[in-house]
């Protein structure tokens, strides 16, 4: 089998930034995320493969938080457009887990079927590797398997798996894995090493049949009481690797001007307000039943696998100790009949 | 501790079953140690899962904001700074006295769930186990300054000044260099509104970031439109800001928030004061920045 030695994680992730842009896991300013393996500053920050993940989703790299889209010159009553900025320069994603992998998954089922191709979505999605890391020792929060994900398995074109000091096993799943594994092949070395023996899961939880029972509870008294904590802020969508709502706005100046996309967040009042003033989920409870039956239940409907990929970043976010765990079991537990 | 949590507990369960109030604001306990959580209680059953502990550090005032439409009454613990939020509240005029029951805690200071769960999490590094919530190490008020009932025996204010000194380097820094510190700071911005959603100060029925016509402030995840978020909130915090701490703490990409709202306070006191946003309750008194006359010496602020 291939072997990635850790003394050479930073030569292969040079040799991978010198034809596409390498997002790798990094500590930076308190905080974590996938940036740029060439915008790294090493004084400041560390690659972050030992960890259990880092803080900020790779959903940004297919998925930007602002993406512009196309540029407009008007004349008169006509307005033309100037330049379209579809982006399908190479990115790799290095060292994504299960969960995060899903959550990619997630949005290329959105994005990408059903009946409508995001060109934009497509341009960065079609040139982009995934290189995903297989996760032996679940976090305190994880429960991706009770979401379907297998940790061992990350949905990606090559995996990694830490065998600790002896290195990385490096396995290549599909051919756009085989492509990118012959460019650097020559610093992977080819030796047997045993892949490390899985933990168990600290988190449990029961979601079979929970996207089902959704669909007789929209009116339920629990929302009233599972939001009465909520302080409807965005934390929990922005976090979160599978959450992928956005508004398109233009921005102008004289007879010029862009449109745009950006992250939007159905937490927020505006994300449902209506041209005529009025408000379809005007308070809190609405809002949050909203997040929770789209994660549950409605992504299920259409896609047949929940929207959730037990990640728990969500759980680690949020000011006021909202857990969608406990909201699984609450909604296990509630009786219906009301 | 556990005496002022058995406390609120009875005070709860009997202001409910007297039917003093409707609502009581108090906190319970999560699936871990470190998870106390804003709880909203209904019954004096319900009361039962009331606890307060050292994790207790929400500003619950600001859970007011959900009730201020109606007649319910509504009882709430407070802490010092809670307790300014509540006078905040009543100077906005976003709640009558008379429907509040408000139990005060003379605080010792507090410790940070959010902090504890990240520094467990696996997600980050380097998260110092401090025995106290970086709100709580600028405390210039532990005893509430408002209340009906209080429990607990008075504590002294804990201010250790570092924030204060970290201002006077802001003031120091050259323009460009006091620019380049915060670009650095709101670049990280992921426009969450997580600042907003916990200050009690911020209760403007429709937020000028919300409105759309006209839009006042663009959407864009980038250096000008992140700027203009984190400077109008600024403006808008001048005067009103109670100093809880509660926008800096929530911040899920650590930007120093406190900085600026502390940085206003000083400047609202110098120049309109001596001010101190949110410390008396007096029916009728308004915050600095917040009364208009026609007589006004200055021109600009007419």
């Amino acid at each position: 089998m291939k072997i990635l030695s850790k003394d050479k994680v930073e030569r292969v992730l040079d040799k991978l930034a010198e034809s596409a842009e390498v997002f790798v896991p990094l500590s930076r300013a308190n905080s974590s995320g996938f940036y740029s393996w060439k915008t790294r500053n090493p004084e400041k920050e560390q690659l972050m493969l030992e960890t259990l993940n880092v803080y900020l989703s790779p959903k940004n790299v297919g998925f930007p938080q602002t993406e512009k889209m196309y540029s407009i010159i008007q004349s008169g009553t006509e307005a033309q457009i100037k330049e379209t900025f579809e982006d399908s320069s190479p990115r790799i994603i290095f060292g994504l887990r299960a969960c995060d992998a899903r959550a990619i998954r997630c949005l290329d089922d959105v994005f990408l079927t059903r009946g409508y191709e995001d060109s934009f979505y497509k341009a960065r999605r079609d040139n982009m590797v995934l290189i995903g890391q297989a996760c032996y020792e679940p976090g305190p929060n994880c429960f991706c398997q009770a979401m379907g994900v297998d940790p061992l398995e990350p949905e990606v074109d090559i995996v990694i798996r830490d065998c600790g000091d002896k290195g990385y096993i490096w396995e290549t799943k599909t051919p756009k894995g085989e492509e990118l594994t012959t460019s650097i092949s020559n610093l992977l070395e080819e030796k047997e090493l045993k892949a490390p023996e899985a933990k168990a899961f600290q988190t449990q939880v029961d979601y079979e049949g929970v996207a089902e029972k959704l669909k007789g509870m929209f009116e339920h008294p629990i929302w009233e009481d599972l939001s009465s904590n909520c302080q409807n802020c965005g934390i929990c969508t922005y976090v979160c690797p599978s959450c992928h709502c956005f508004d398109i706005q233009v921005k102008s100046w004289g007879e010029e001007g862009y449109r745009f996309r950006c992250w939007d967040s159905c937490m927020y009042g505006e994300y449902t307000a209506e041209a005529g003033g009025g408000n379809p989920r005007p308070t809190t409870k609405e809002r949050f039943r909203n997040r929770f039956l789209h994660k549950l239940e409605f992504f299920s409907e259409r896609y047949g696998y929940p929207l959730c990929t037990g990640c728990g970043r969500c759980i680690v976010a949020c000011p006021t100790g909202i857990n969608i765990v406990n909201i699984i079991n609450e909604v296990k537990e509630a009786s219906v009949d009301v | 501790m556990k005496e002022i949590s058995k406390k609120v507990k009875e005070i709860a369960s009997r202001l409910l079953s007297e039917g003093q109030v409707d609502v009581f604001l108090a906190w319970e306990k999560g699936n871990q140690d470190y998870l106390t959580r804003p709880l909203v209680v209904r019954s004096a059953e319900e009361a039962e899962r009331i606890v307060f502990d050292e994790y207790s550090i929400h500003n619950l005032s600001n859970y007011l904001l959900k009730f201020r439409d109606g007649n319910e009454k509504v009882g709430l613990v407070v802490k010092g700074c809670d307790s300014r939020g509540v006078i905040r509240l009543l100077e906005d005029n976003q709640f009558s006295r008379d429907r509040l029951y408000i139990v005060g805690v003379c605080c010792p200071g507090m410790k940070d769930p959010l902090k504890a769960i990240k520094r467990n999490s696996g997600l980050l590094q380097n998260i110092p186990d401090d025995d106290k919530a970086d709100k709580c190490s600028n405390c210039a008020y532990p005893n509430p300054l408002i209340y009906d009932e209080l429990l607990g025996s008075e504590q002294e204010p804990n201010v250790k000044g570092e924030r204060q000194a970290k201002i006077q380097e802001i003031e120091n820094m050259s323009p460009d260099e006091r620019y380049e510190f915060f670009r650095e700071n709101f670049e990280r911005c992921i426009r969450c509104y997580a600042c907003r959603q916990a200050c009690v100060a911020c209760n403007c029925r429709v937020c000028i970031f919300d409105e759309m016509r006209p839009q006042w402030v663009g959407r864009e995840n980038n250096e000008t439109d992140n700027m203009m978020y984190h400077l109008v909130r600024a403006y808008h915090m001048a005067g009103r800001c109670v100093e809880c701490g509660e926008c800096e703490r929530v911040c899920p990409v650590d930007i120093p928030l406190m900085l600026i709202n502390s940085k206003l306070a000083k400047d609202a006191n110098e120049f309109f004061g001596p001010y101190e946003a949110g410390i008396k309750y007096e029916e009728g008194s308004k915050p600095a920045l917040s009364v208009y006359r026609l007589d006004d010496p200055d021109e600009g602020f007419m």
